[in-house]
């Protein structure tokens, strides 16, 4: 159960990942700096490139597009390359480029992209997870900098690798949890849940969840269905399983990988802690071609430095009940509740709290104009806690959500910061992530210890 | 018996200095008021020594401002439903907009400084009058409490008014 590799034999396939390992030429499991501990990527290469450096984007689904559409607004990289295995995917962005005037060689081979272009620094990785290590361990060990979607892999020892790829390559890699470049984020925890001000007070319980209403699997325009050996040849069964590849063991890591692993981060992150000890509950109750569970119900625990928290999680596919999507973090003098939807985002101060009036008026926190006091006829309890004072973090962001983790990466690469989310401290996170996916699983509590964590 | 004669009644002196000056701030503010406006500027987010933080954040505050050009007399729903109002025509009503701030203004420095006293306070009573009939014509009977304490206020001034000293002006 404390092996990190146990959940494999629960139905993560390991087999497949060294397939795809060996088949894009890597031998970096049997390489012995695997798991040994190479100096952090953090810190850029060796080669500083100039302002303007030339890119790739391997993947061109829906994530791939939105990556685009963000730097395409960022005048300091040129998207020279494009690689998909997809012609629709591929064409479709091809003749998007073409319409502002940007030529792109196109590729349905990474492999061949790393062979043909030479121009360029780094690489944007938006593929389905299965994809993500062969991808960006090829592009590391091409001497090139990859920025790559979450879930890092949808097995362990798959997003193990892409660190040590990391580290051996000494090239840097992000991953894609943007919440940590979005300065509404930053400020919030390092203003207000965390440093000085430490302004919810002790945190004692965390609430969270990604609540999306039932919907159909996606479909595919007659025309662009690819041959069954094409479709093979890159790890899918049919067409069916290539557009619906999150609900696939063998290919990505379910609702829990897929929208859970950025809230999970963002536990992590914030408490600075990583849990120890989770329970679940899930299944597929609802759609009947998944293999992944389409619901799941987390509790984490942790020891923090301030003492124990307990968090909950929840990702649910079939309703949208219950606010849509977000993290509270509830503390005895305050909680806060974020969302990447800046309206969903909401602070309370505690009666009893201790002042907020230095997070005023540095303007960390606006007070909200109050609610009128309930009428005493709607009070059901005459223990009831005053209603809370609630207040907004008032920072804006004019950029698109994914445009300031993009910026980081880039401005890593020129050595002018650090990253935000690298590899090594995504994949702490991740782990937790793969903790609770065993629990619902196993069915049973799983123990983590602080060396899980360890990468 | 001249007022000569008579020793200074001190307690009366301080009451009308206190309702003066009370009533020439709430008219004088009052009117500056109608000249507030408040706007949103982002700016950046400083850390504790004043620099731009760390994130880059940029926040939006919210910044009061006076301008001639924000003059409004009421607030623009008391204006819309004394509008509504066939017993206020237009004619009447909008030139006591155009000079409801700047008199208040003018009534309050005068007030404060103790010039023209009683007509001051005559014509600040004339101006809650007005507002007290338009608040009974769009029934907003809390309003004309409100302006109700005023005139009390008011006339209590213009009765204790002979005892004003530190004046400008006797009247
Ligand atoms: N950060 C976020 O907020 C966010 C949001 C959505 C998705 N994602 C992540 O982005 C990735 C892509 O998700 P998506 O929704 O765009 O999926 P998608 O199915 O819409 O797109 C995947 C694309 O990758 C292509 N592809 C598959 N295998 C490939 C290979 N070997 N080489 C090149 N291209 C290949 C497919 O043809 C397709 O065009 C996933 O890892 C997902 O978890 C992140």
């Amino acid at each position: 159960m404390n092996d990190p590799f146990d959940h494999l034999a629960a139905g993560l396939d390991r087999r497949r990942f060294l397939q795809l390992v060996s088949a894009a030429g890597l031998g970096l499991l049997s390489s012995g700096g695997l798991w040994g501990a190479e100096p952090s990527a953090q810190t850029p290469g060796s080669r500083t490139p100039s302002e303007t450096f030339d890119i790739a984007i391997v993947g061109l689904g829906a994530q791939g597009r939105i990556l685009l559409e963000a730097i395409q607004k960022i005048p300091t990289v040129r998207v020279v390359a494009i690689c998909d295995i997809w012609e629709y995917s591929s064409t479709y962005v091809q003749r998007l480029l073409k319409k502002s005037d940007i030529l792109v060689n196109v590729y349905e081979d990474h492999r061949t992209m790393l062979e043909k272009e030479k121009t360029l620094t780094a690489v944007i990785v938006a593929t389905p997870d299965f994809w993500h290590a062969p991808v960006t361990n090829d592009c590391l060990s091409a001497g090139l900098h990859v920025y790559c979607e979450k879930m890092m892999s949808n097995t362990l020892e798959g997003a193990r690798s892409m660190v040590a790829a990391m580290r051996k390559s000494g090239k840097l890699l992000q991953i894609g949890h943007q919440r940590r470049s979005n300065p509404r984020y930053i400020v919030a925890r390092n203003r207000i849940v965390r440093g000085d001000a430490k302004a919810l007070g002790r945190i004692t319980a965390i609430n969270g969840q990604w609540n999306r209403a039932a919907g159909t699997d996606f479909g595919w325009p007659a025309k662009a269905t690819m041959k069954p050996d094409h479709l093979a040849k890159y790890g899918f069964k049919d067409m069916h399983q290539f557009r619906n590849w999150r609900w696939f063991k063998d290919l990505g890591g379910g609702p829990l990988s897929d929208l859970g692993a950025h809230q999970i981060d963002i536990y992590n992150w914030f408490l600075d802690a990583y849990p120890t000890r989770v329970m679940a509950s899930g299944g597929a109750d609802y759609y009947q071609n998944h293999e992944w569970f389409d619901n799941a119900m987390v509790i984490y625990e942790y020891q923090t430095a301030d003492g124990p928290v307990r968090a909950f999680y929840q990702v649910q596919t079939t309703t949208s009940a219950g606010g849509g999507y977000f993290e509270q973090f509830m503390g005895i003098d305050g909680s806060l509740k974020m969302s990447e939807n800046p309206k969903i985002t909401a602070l309370y101060h505690e009666a009893a709290g201790k002042s907020w009036d230095d997070l005023l008026r540095s303007n960390v926190v606006v007070a909200n104009k109050a609610a009128p006091a309930p009428a005493d006829t709607a009070k059901v309890d005459a223990r009831e806690t005053a209603a809370l004072a609630s207040y907004q973090i008032p920072v804006v962001m004019s950029k698109a959500i994914h445009q300031p983790h993009l910026e980081n990466f880039f401005d890593s690469i020129r050595g002018r910061t650090k990253l935000t989310c690298p590899a090594d401290e995504a994949l702490r996170s991740e782990i937790a992530v793969f903790k609770a996916i065993e629990a619902v699983e196993t069915k049973n509590p799983v123990i983590c210890k602080p060396e899980d964590f360890i990468v | 018996m001249t007022d000569h004669d008579q020793p200074t009644d001190w307690g009366s002196t301080l009451a009308f200095l206190t309702l003066r000056l009370w009533l020439g701030s709430r008219a004088l503010l009052t009117g500056i008021e109608k000249f507030a406006d408040t706007r949103t500027l982002t700016i950046p987010l400083l850390d504790a020594d004043g620099n731009p933080d760390a994130s880059g954040a940029m926040v939006e505050v919210q910044e009061k401002f006076y301008a001639l050009s924000n003059y409004h007399a009421v607030p623009s729903s008391l204006a819309d439903s004394l509008a509504r109002e066939p017993l206020l025509p237009g004619f009447l009503v909008s030139p006591f907009y155009a000079i409801l701030g700047w008199v208040l203004i003018l009534v309050g420095l005068t007030l404060i400084i103790g010039v023209f006293n009683r007509i001051s306070l005559a014509i600040m009573g004339g101006i809650y009058i007005a507002l007290t009939a338009g608040l009974i014509l769009i029934k907003q009977d809390g309003g004309v409490s409100w302006l109700a304490i005023h005139i009390g206020l008011i006339a209590a001034a213009l009765v204790l008014s002979k005892y004003n000293r530190f004046s400008v002006t006797r009247s």
